[in-house]
C-alpha cells in the first residue's frame, strides 16, 4: 500500500515538475506587474502592428504597462459584447471591426465618449465616412477611432503568372482584369495552362466584389437585401467555382495558411490589412508577391476602431494611449510595419507613405495603391448583423465549392441562410 | 449497507461513566450525533450551488427569454423556446448528426473492445504494459488528440488520404472529409473510437477476470471454440458491465463536443462545417448560447438535449439487456 | 466463423484446443501478441504523428507521402509557441496546473470526509442522502452549463481560474467512490477499537481511515487529475477570449489564432500532453486499477 501510494506521489511530483521547468524555461512571464503600475489591456485579432509600438510606448510612460491581447476576429467581437453585458471583463481597449461597429454602436452608453476626452478635434482629420461609422445615432457619442480602411487591391504570385506564361508587370497585370469577367478569364487562361487552382476561395472573391456595391446586405433602415449587392457577389464568386478556379481553402485555417507555403493559389484580393497575413505566414515568399488594382475598382473591405469600455479602471490612461496610436507618427509606422492603411486622409500626402515601396511585394508602391483606392470610396453602411450574415453566405459558397451544394441551387440557400443569421 | 434503523450509537462507544465529565461528554454526544453532518456537508453545499441549483435553475431560464446582447429584452417567454425548437431545422440537423456519430462510434468501439479484452484475459507476459497501453488514449487530451487527426484527416496532404492512395483508392481529386456528412462523421467517429476503445476494454476484462472458471469447463464439454465461447459464455456473464458501458457511451456520446469543434477549420466558428454536416447538439448550444448569446434557447436545447438522454439510455440498457438473450436481473 | 460449418478435422482442431479452460488460464500465443501489438501501435501513432509534425518545418508538413521520421526543429516550434503573443501559453500551463491539483486535492479530502461518514458512520437520513449522491451521477453535466455561467456571472467569477475550480470541488463519483472503497477495506473493529479508546470521529478518520485507503486516493487522485487538466468545454465557456485561459482552451485558441501552422498548434499540443503521458508513465499501474475497480463496483 504504502508502495503505491509513494509511487502516485511520485507521479504527481514529476508531472508538476515537469510543468514548472516548462514553464521556467519558457522564460518571460505575461503576468509581471510591479505595484503602482496601471496595466492597460489592448484586444484585437489579426495584427495591428502594436507589437513595435509597445515598447516605445512604456519607455515613454514610466508606470505605463500594455498588454496585447490578439485573439480569433469572431471571438474577439463576441466576447466584448458578453463582457459590455456582464458589466465587467472588457479590456481596456477594444478594437471593433466595421463589420460590428453598428452592433456596438447602438450601445453606445457602455463606451466612454470619446468627445468627452476632446477626441472632437481629431474630426476633421479623418475621412468622413468612417468618423460617422463609429459615431452613435444621435450624433452626440464617439464609441471609437477609426484606425485603418481597407481600400482594396489584388496580391498576385509573379513566379506563378510567370510560369502560367502571363505577363509579371503590375501595370500590365491590372490592365488583364477590368471587371471581375475578364478576372475570370485570366484565370481559366493561368488554370489552363499550369493545372493549378487560381484563387484561394470563392469567398474571397465575394467580398471584395460586395465591397463594391453602394448597398451590401443590409440597407440603412437594417431591412436584408439580398437582391441588390449581394446577389452580384455570389453570381460572381459562383462563376469562379464553375470555372474550376478555387483552391477551396477556408480563410483563416490552417489550410489556407499552408497554401500561402506552397503557392496553392496565384492571386488573393487583399485589402491593406491583408498583407501583414501574407507577410508573417508566409515569410518565404518574400519578393513574389505583387499587388494590382483590383477589378471593378475601389471598395472598401474591414477596417477598425479603438474603443474604450466604459467599465475600464483606466479609462484616462486608456484614451491617452489610444489618442498616442492614432497619431500620424505612429499610423505610418503600423503602416510600414504591416500595412493598415491609415484612415486620415492628409497622411496619404505625407512622403512617408506615398513613397514607401513595400519589399516583400516585390517594392510595389503599397502607399499609393491603397491610399488611391482609399480616398474615393462611397461606403455602405454595414447592418447590425452584417458580421454573421456574411459569415451564413460564405458557408453556402463552401458548400459549393465542396460539392455539398449544386452552384444553381446556391443562391436560395444563401437567401435562407442570410435570413436566418439576420434572425438568430 | 449503512443501516438507518438502529440510532444513534455508533460502534463501540461506551459512554463516558462519570458525571463529572459531562462537557466532554456533550462534546462526544455531539461528534456522534452531527459530526456525520459536518463531514458530508462540504460534498451537499457545493453540490447544491454548483450542481443542484444550476440544474433547476436552467429550466427557469429555459422558459425565460434571456439574451447576452440584449439584457433589456427579458422576462418570461412560456414555451416560447421549446416551440422554436421544433421548428428549428438545425436543431434536427445536430440531432441527426449526434446520432450518426454516436452509431458510428458505440458499436464498433463497444465490439473491438470485447475483443481486445479477451485477448487480454489470455495468459500474457508484460500484462501491465498493454494494459497500460491500452489507455494511452484515454489520458491523451482530446483537445489535443484530435488537432492531431485534423491533420490527419486533412485534404491536401493528409496522411488519412495517403493510406487511401497507398490502399488502391485514387479519386480525382483528394477526398476532403470535411465536405460531406457520412465522412465527418467516420473522421470524427474515428476519435471517439481511439480515445475509448481501451478504457471500455478495460473494464470488460475487469469484469471478465471474475468470472469463475468452471463456467467455461461446462463450454469445453460442448466442444465450442474461444471465439464462440467469448460470444456464448464470457459476454453473457458480462452482461451489466456491458449494459453500464452502453449507458455510458450514449451519455459522453450524445454530449460529444470537443471532437466536432476542433475538427472545424476554424474552431471558432462552432457551425460543424460549412453546412453544419458535423454539428452535434453540444455544439450547437454553445453556438446558441455563446455566439448567438441567446442563454433562453439554449436552456431549452440542454432540457432537449437531457430528455433524448435519458431516454436512448433507458432504451440501449433494454435493447443490450434483451440481445444479451436474458432475463433482466 | 462458426463450427457448423466447418469440416470435421477443424472441428476436431477446435475441440483438442479448447480443453476447458478458463480463458486467463490460456497462454496466449504469438497471434495475440501480434494483435495487440497492433493495436498499441495505432493507439500510439496519434501520439507519435504529433511528435513527427511537432519536429518539422511547415514545408515537411505538406510532403506527398508524408514524411514520416522526426526532425530536428522542435525547440524552434516550441519556443515559438510560447512566444506568440495572443495565446498565452505559458500562462495557461500554470493556470491547468493550478486548477488541476487543487481540484484533485480537494476532492482526495472532501469525497474521502465524505465517503467515511457514508461508510461506517451511522446518521439519521444516511440512506436517503446516499442516494442522492448517487442519482446526482447520472445527471449530465450539459444540463446545467447555461444556468452555470449565468450563476458564475452573478458572482463575478467568470473569466477567472475559481469559475474553473469550484465545481469541481466535490464529485459525487468520488464520494461514492471512496464510500466503497472504504465499506471493504477498513475493518469496523479499528474503527471501533478507536472508539474505545476515546477518540473523536475526526481522529478515527485521520488515524484509522487515512492510513487504509491510501490506494483509493491514489487511483482517485490520478483520475481526477486526469479528467480535470483535460476538461475543455466548460473552461472554454468560462475562459475563452480571455488572457487567463487553461491549457486545453489556449491550445483551441492557437488552432484559431491568425496564423494556424501546424507545427505550432502540435507543438503546444505536444506540452500540454507531456504531463499526462509522465503520469501514466509512472502512474499507470494505478489508473489501470483504477479503472478496472470501478468497473466491477458500479
Amino acid at each position: 500500500m504504502k508502495r503505491l501510494m509513494t509511487r502516485s506521489l511520485r507521479a504527481t511530483a514529476v508531472g508538476a515538475l515537469a510543468l514548472v521547468l516548462v514553464a521556467a524555461c519558457s522564460g518571460k512571464s505575461t503576468q509581471t506587474e510591479s505595484k503602482g503600475d496601471v496595466t492597460l489591456k489592448i484586444n484585437f485579432w489579426g495584427d495591428f502592428g502594436l507589437t513595435q509600438l509597445k515598447p516605445k510606448y512604456e519607455a515613454s510612460h514610466p508606470g505605463i504597462k500594455i498588454v496585447l491581447n490578439s485573439g480569433e476576429y469572431n471571438a474577439q467581437h463576441e466576447d466584448l459584447q458578453k463582457k459590455l453585458v456582464a458589466g465587467s471583463g472588457a479590456a481596456d481597449i477594444a478594437a471593433i471591426d466595421e463589420g460590428f461597429i453598428v452592433q456596438f454602436r447602438s450601445q453606445a452608453d457602455k463606451f466612454v465618449n470619446l468627445l468627452d476626452y476632446g477626441a472632437g478635434k481629431y474630426q476633421d482629420k479623418y475621412l468622413g465616412w468612417k468618423w460617422k461609422q463609429s459615431l452613435s445615432a444621435d450624433g452626440k457619442t464617439q464609441i471609437g477611432l477609426g484606425t485603418d480602411v481597407g481600400g482594396q487591391a489584388m496580391c498576385y504570385r509573379t513566379d506563378l503568372f510567370a510560369a502560367a506564361g502571363l505577363p509579371t508587370d503590375r501595370d500590365k497585370v491590372s490592365a488583364l482584369w477590368k471587371t471581375w469577367d475578364d478576372f475570370i478569364a485570366v484565370g481559366k487562361q493561368y488554370t489552363a495552362k499550369t493545372g493549378k487552382k487560381f484563387v484561394d476561395n470563392a469567398t474571397n472573391v465575394f467580398n471584395p466584389v460586395l465591397a463594391q456595391q453602394p448597398v451590401g446586405f443590409y440597407d440603412s433602415s437594417e431591412n436584408l437585401q439580398m437582391d441588390g449587392g449581394p446577389k452580384i457577389a455570389f453570381d460572381a464568386s459562383v462563376n469562379t467555382i464553375k470555372a474550376g478556379l478555387s483552391a477551396n481553402l477556408a480563410s483563416f485555417s490552417a489550410g489556407w495558411d499552408q497554401g500561402f507555403v506552397n503557392g496553392s493559389f496565384a492571386v488573393l484580393a487583399c485589402p491593406a490589412w491583408m498583407l501583414g497575413h501574407i507577410k508573417d505566414t508566409a515569410p518565404g515568399t518574400s519578393g513574389k508577391w505583387d499587388i494590382a488594382a483590383i477589378p471593378g475598382g475601389g471598395g472598401n473591405w474591414g477596417g477598425s476602431f479603438l474603443t474604450v469600455p466604459k467599465q475600464g479602471k483606466h479609462v484616462k490612461e486608456a484614451y491617452d494611449l489610444l489618442e498616442w496610436l492614432i497619431q500620424p507618427e505612429q499610423q505610418i509606422e503600423i503602416f510600414k510595419e504591416v500595412g493598415n492603411l491609415p484612415s486620415q486622409p492628409a497622411l496619404y500626402k505625407d512622403p512617408a507613405i506615398l513613397d514607401f515601396k513595400n519589399p516583400f511585394f516585390n517594392n510595389a508602391p503599397v502607399g499609393q495603391i491603397f491610399s488611391g483606392t482609399a480616398e474615393g470610396l462611397q461606403p455602405q453602411y454595414l447592418g447590425k448583423k452584417a458580421g454573421p450574415t456574411r459569415v451564413a453566405v460564405e458557408n453556402v459558397l463552401n458548400q459549393i465549392q465542396s460539392g455539398q451544394v449544386k452552384p444553381d441551387d446556391g443562391w436560395a440557400d444563401a437567401i435562407k441562410e442570410a435570413d436566418k443569421a439576420a434572425k438568430a | 449497507m449503512v443501516s438507518v434503523t438502529s440510532l444513534p450509537e455508533a460502534p463501540g462507544t461506551e459512554r463516558p461513566p462519570a458525571r463529572k465529565r459531562s462537557w466532554r461528554h456533550r462534546l462526544l454526544r455531539f461528534d456522534l450525533h452531527y459530526t456525520p453532518y459536518l463531514l458530508i456537508a462540504p460534498f451537499f453545499l457545493l453540490f447544491l450551488v454548483f450542481g443542484l441549483f444550476p440544474t433547476i435553475f436552467n429550466g427557469v431560464v429555459a422558459f425565460r427569454n434571456w439574451r447576452l446582447d440584449d439584457p433589456e429584452h427579458a422576462g418570461w417567454a412560456g414555451w416560447d423556446n421549446f416551440a422554436k425548437l421544433l421548428s428549428d431545422s438545425d436543431f434536427w440537423n445536430a440531432l441527426y448528426n449526434t446520432f450518426g456519430i454516436f452509431a458510428l462510434s458505440t458499436i464498433p468501439q463497444l465490439f473491438l473492445a470485447i475483443v481486445i479484452a479477451s485477448v487480454l484475459n489470455r495468459r500474457l507476459r508484460a500484462q501491465t504494459f498493454f494494459r497500460v497501453g491500452a489507455l494511452m488514449p484515454y489520458i491523451t487530451p482530446v483537445t489535443a488528440s484530435t488537432l492531431v487527426f485534423d491533420v490527419v484527416f486533412a485534404r491536401d496532404n493528409g496522411i488519412a488520404n495517403w493510406v487511401l492512395q497507398v490502399l488502391g483508392y485514387h479519386p480525382d481529386t483528394p477526398l476532403d472529409w470535411h465536405a460531406t456528412k457520412l465522412s465527418s462523421w467516420i473522421a470524427i467517429a474515428t476519435m471517439v473510437n481511439w480515445k475509448w476503445t481501451g478504457y471500455n476494454a478495460l473494464l470488460y476484462l475487469s469484469a471478465m477476470q471474475s468470472i469463475p472458471r468452471d463456467v467455461y469447463e461446462a463450454a469445453a464439454l460442448d466442444g465450442a471454440g474461444p471465439w464462440r465461447t467469448l460470444w456464448r459464455i464470457t459476454v453473457p456473464m458480462i452482461r451489466p458491465v456491458v449494459i453500464f458501458t452502453v449507458v455510458l457511451s450514449t451519455i459522453g456520446g450524445l454530449q460529444l463536443f470537443t471532437e466536432p469543434m476542433l475538427f472545424e477549420q476554424n474552431p471558432q466558428a462552432a457551425t460543424g462545417g460549412a453546412g453544419g454536416q458535423w454539428q452535434t447538439i453540444a455544439q450547437l448550444i454553445y453556438k446558441v448560447g455563446w455566439k448567438n448569446l441567446n442563454l433562453g434557447y439554449a436552456a431549452a436545447m440542454s432540457w432537449a438535449l437531457f430528455l433524448i438522454i435519458v431516454i436512448i439510455a433507458a432504451a440501449n440498457a433494454l435493447i443490450t439487456n434483451r440481445l444479451g438473450g436474458g432475463r433482466s436481473k | 466463423m462458426s463450427s457448423e460449418t466447418m469440416t470435421a478435422p477443424a472441428r476436431r482442431r477446435v475441440r483438442a484446443r479448447a480443453t476447458g479452460r478458463a480463458p486467463q488460464d490460456t497462454r496466449a500465443g504469438l497471434w495475440s501478441y501480434l494483435w495487440l501489438l497492433i493495436l498499441l501501435a495505432f493507439s500510439a501513432f496519434p501520439l507519435y504523428w504529433m511528435f513527427v509534425i511537432a519536429t518539422s518545418t511547415e514545408e515537411a508538413v505538406s510532403k506527398s507521402p508524408p514524411v514520416l521520421l522526426p526532425g530536428g526543429h522542435l525547440l524552434t516550434n516550441i519556443e515559438e509557441v510560447f512566444s506568440l503573443q495572443d495565446v498565452y501559453f505559458t500562462a495557461s500551463l500554470i493556470n491547468s496546473a493550478i486548477v488541476a491539483v487543487t481540484v484533485t486535492v480537494s476532492q482526495l479530502f472532501f469525497c474521502s470526509l465524505a465517503g467515511f461518514a457514508f461508510a461506517k458512520l451511522r446518521f439519521r437520513g444516511s440512506r436517503a442522502l446516499l442516494l442522492m449522491v448517487v442519482l446526482t451521477l447520472t445527471i449530465p453535466n450539459q444540463l446545467g452549463v447555461v444556468a452555470l455561467y449565468i450563476v458564475m456571472g452573478k458572482l463575478g467569477w467568470n473569466g477567472t481560474l475559481l469559475a474553473v475550480i469550484a465545481p469541481g470541488l466535490v464529485s459525487a463519483f468520488g464520494v461514492f467512490y471512496m464510500r466503497q472503497f472504504i465499506l471493504t477495506s477498513v475493518p469496523d473493529e479499528l474503527v471501533e477499537a478507536a472508539r474505545v479508546d476515546g477518540a473523536t470521529t475526526m481522529r478515527v478518520y485521520w488515524s484509522v481511515v487515512l492510513p487504509a485507503i491510501r490506494p483509493a486516493l491514489a487511483v482517485l487522485g490520478l483520475l481526477t487529475f486526469v479528467a480535470t487538466w483535460n476538461d475543455f468545454q466548460w473552461p472554454l465557456i468560462t475562459l475563452g477570449g480571455t488572457d487567463f485561459p487553461t491549457s486545453m482552451v489556449a491550445l483551441s485558441d492557437l488552432a484559431s489564432g491568425n496564423y494556424v501552422l501546424y507545427r505550432r498548434v502540435l507543438s503546444g499540443a505536444l506540452i500540454a500532453t507531456l504531463p499526462l503521458l509522465i503520469t501514466l508513465f509512472v502512474g499507470g499501474r494505478q489508473i489501470v486499477r483504477g479503472i478496472m475497480e470501478g468497473a466491477v463496483k458500479n
